[in-house]
């Protein structure tokens, strides 16, 4: 009951959401706090944070998959599918952002009558292709992992879940056949993978760099925002396993030895992001550029300088504390550093796109923003969605990946038949 | 002579591919193992050369490359636009539109490949599966000619199978035979 209450509550704000967005393209982007110079704000900020976060999905299964990572197993379906929402609530983000909507499938290539086609030379048309590659191939990719699961379930159910499960599961039955494609096509898409996770929060982080304006123009964004989408992600991944955990009953399944490795890979990330952010700083007093120096002044000092100070806290101090281990299994700790961390990168985005648009090269450019109760709502509403769907998918399908974990009970068992305790520990 | 399936199903993977591989040195009959997952022991004792299916991803990322340079160069021809004199196929930014279209093609090409090579979807049943093959348990399935399967069911046993059973596959020819 509670829970459809909370799915209820979710799609409740998605509805007020596609609401105000509807008036928005009836009225016009008037309705959004978007006034020169500030043309890019919380729409772009949560299209960057929504894809930074979709990227320890891959990470966890595609990356750690290739480097047979043991404490993946338990945890990589959840990441998966929250990298599957969390790239669908970023491709909505950047059409929110739209004035004319109905326009958007300009950015793919397509004959038209016109004869026009997009500019391959614009870091916008990249972003289109790695985003919508990245969607496809991440669901491609948990999708096929998905097969065996789906036939086990199958196995199981009855009635109607039965029939469900038959058709999703494609007649899956582990012959030594299906297993000796499933495993070679299944590498290489981690292969694919891996390559493709770096490379489109690259294209994202190239779609400020590659523009002239102070506070984005710099060749450090590509790894910088690779790992703070990392960071974001995987402190996303704690902040959904904890209760997730506790609510399904996966105790057994999801131990403190599981999030002593995920704070470890948030503690990591923590200090090549807090590193990227010394660098920025040392870069802008080095190059001696009055107007990059004066960007980074306002910055740090400027009326938005507590926004900065906040992100700091957030996403450079408090992760500190996952140096402790007894903090790094302690759940409840981590689970409100991960919420800190996830703030913290979303002012991060915030603070890079918004801040350095509100002060640009001239003082007579510069101006306000203020976010309106339109780009709220629908900033409410895309954290509602992502949550909504998630929920559902871990309520009703295969949220922890049964065939890998076998796999790993075997192995677990003859290690302890070898009498091999550190092995099995 | 008919033609029977002798199934068993085994607690280790360790026995089952054993008994692969036994069965498969003898020669006594077509082999199919049923896995709760991907097991590179039973892969390994079957012998079979690498699956054909990677091949189709490597297809894909090759005519993802071509299709990328094919829409960014054509489309620069195209449109003879020359900027400040800079070259008209400018190739640097070309690249991210040829790799992320050599990753998305590889990839859904792969996923053909694998539909294609594997069987998957299947409409009808392997003969043989049970359920408890899809949850804890190793099948193996030996379809063989009538007069052998006492020797498998013994080898079978001795590769440690916990359950042994024998089924007739062509019922017709059986009657027929008979």
């Amino acid at each position: 009951m509670l829970y459809w209450a909370w799915i209820l509550f979710c799609f409740t704000l998605v509805g007020v959401a596609a609401a105000l967005w509807a008036r928005q393209i009836y009225v016009g982007l008037g309705v959004s706090g978007l006034r020169q110079p500030v043309m890019w704000a919380i729409y772009i900020t949560n299209f960057v944070f929504w894809v930074g976060i979709a990227h320890s999905g891959t990470l966890i299964s595609a990356i750690l998959f290739l480097f047979r990572t043991k404490w993946r197993t338990a945890v990589y379906r959840a990441a998966e599918t929250m990298t599957i929402f969390a790239v669908m609530t970023a491709g909505l983000c950047p059409l929110f952002h739209l004035g004319r909507v109905w326009n958007a499938y300009w950015l793919l290539p397509y004959p038209n009558e016109r004869s026009l086609q997009p500019d391959f030379r614009s870091p916008l048309v990249w972003d289109a292709f790695a985003v919508s590659t990245y969607l496809t191939v991440s669901l491609l990719f948990w999708s096929m992992g998905l097969i065996p699961d789906l036939a086990n379930v199958r196995d199981h159910a009855q009635g109607i879940r039965k029939k469900i499960f038959a058709v999703l599961a494609l007649g899956w039955q582990g012959t030594d056949r299906q297993w000796r494609h499933y495993s070679i096509i299944y590498l290489l898409m981690a292969g694919l993978a891996t390559p493709l996770v770096l490379s489109v929060h690259s294209v994202v982080s190239w779609d400020f760099a590659m523009a002239q304006l102070p506070g984005w123009h710099s060749t450090i964004f590509a790894p910088y925002f690779v790992a703070g989408a990392i960071f974001s992600g995987v402190a996303m991944v704690i902040t959904l396993l904890v209760p997730m955990r506790k609510l399904l009953h996966l105790e057994e399944l999801l131990t403190p030895w599981h999030f002593d490795n995920l704070a470890k890979v948030v503690l990591l990330t923590s200090l090549i992001v807090s590193y990227s952010y010394l660098f920025e700083t040392f870069m802008t007093w080095y190059s001696a550029d009055p107007i990059e120096q004066m960007t980074f002044h306002m910055r740090y000092f400027g009326p938005w300088g507590y926004l900065f100070w906040i992100m700091v806290l957030c996403n450079c101090i408090i992760p500190l504390f996952l140096f402790f281990p007894s903090v790094r299994v302690n759940l409840l700790q981590i689970w409100i550093i991960s919420i800190f961390v996830n703030i913290g990168m979303w002012l991060e985005r915030f603070v890079i796109i918004a801040g350095s648009l509100r002060v640009n090269f001239e003082p007579a450019q510069w101006g306000p923003y203020h976010p309106s109760i339109t780009e709220i709502m629908i900033t409410v509403g895309t954290f509602a969605w992502f949550l909504g769907l998630f929920s559902l998918f871990a309520k009703h399908a295969p949220i922890i990946s049964m065939t890998e974990m076998k796999e790993g009970i075997m192995w677990l068992r003859k290690a302890l038949k070898k009498g091999d305790s550190t092995k099995a520990a | 002579m008919s033609t029977i399936a002798v199934i068993a199903s085994f607690g280790e993977e360790d026995q089952c591919a054993q008994a692969v591989h036994e069965l498969r040195t003898a020669e006594l009959g077509e082999l199919q193992t049923f896995s709760p997952f991907p097991s590179h022991k039973i892969q390994h004792s079957f012998a079979r050369p690498k699956s054909r299916a990677r091949w189709a991803t490597f297809t894909g990322g090759v005519t993802g490359v071509l299709t990328g340079l094919a829409i960014t160069i054509g489309t620069s021809w195209e449109w003879n636009l020359n900027v400040g004199g800079k070259p008209v196929v400018s190739w640097p930014p070309f690249i991210v539109i040829c790799f992320e279209l050599m990753i998305l093609l590889g990839g859904i090409f792969g996923l053909l490949g694998f539909f294609a090579f594997s069987g998957v979807p299947a409409l009808e049943p392997a003969f043989g599966y049970s359920e408890r093959f899809g949850s804890d348990l190793f099948g193996l399935v030996v379809r063989c000619d009538e007069p052998k399967a006492s020797r498998i069911e013994a080898m079978l046993r001795e590769a440690g199978a916990q359950e042994v059973s024998r089924e007739i596959i062509n019922q017709e020819r059986v009657v027929a035979d008979a």
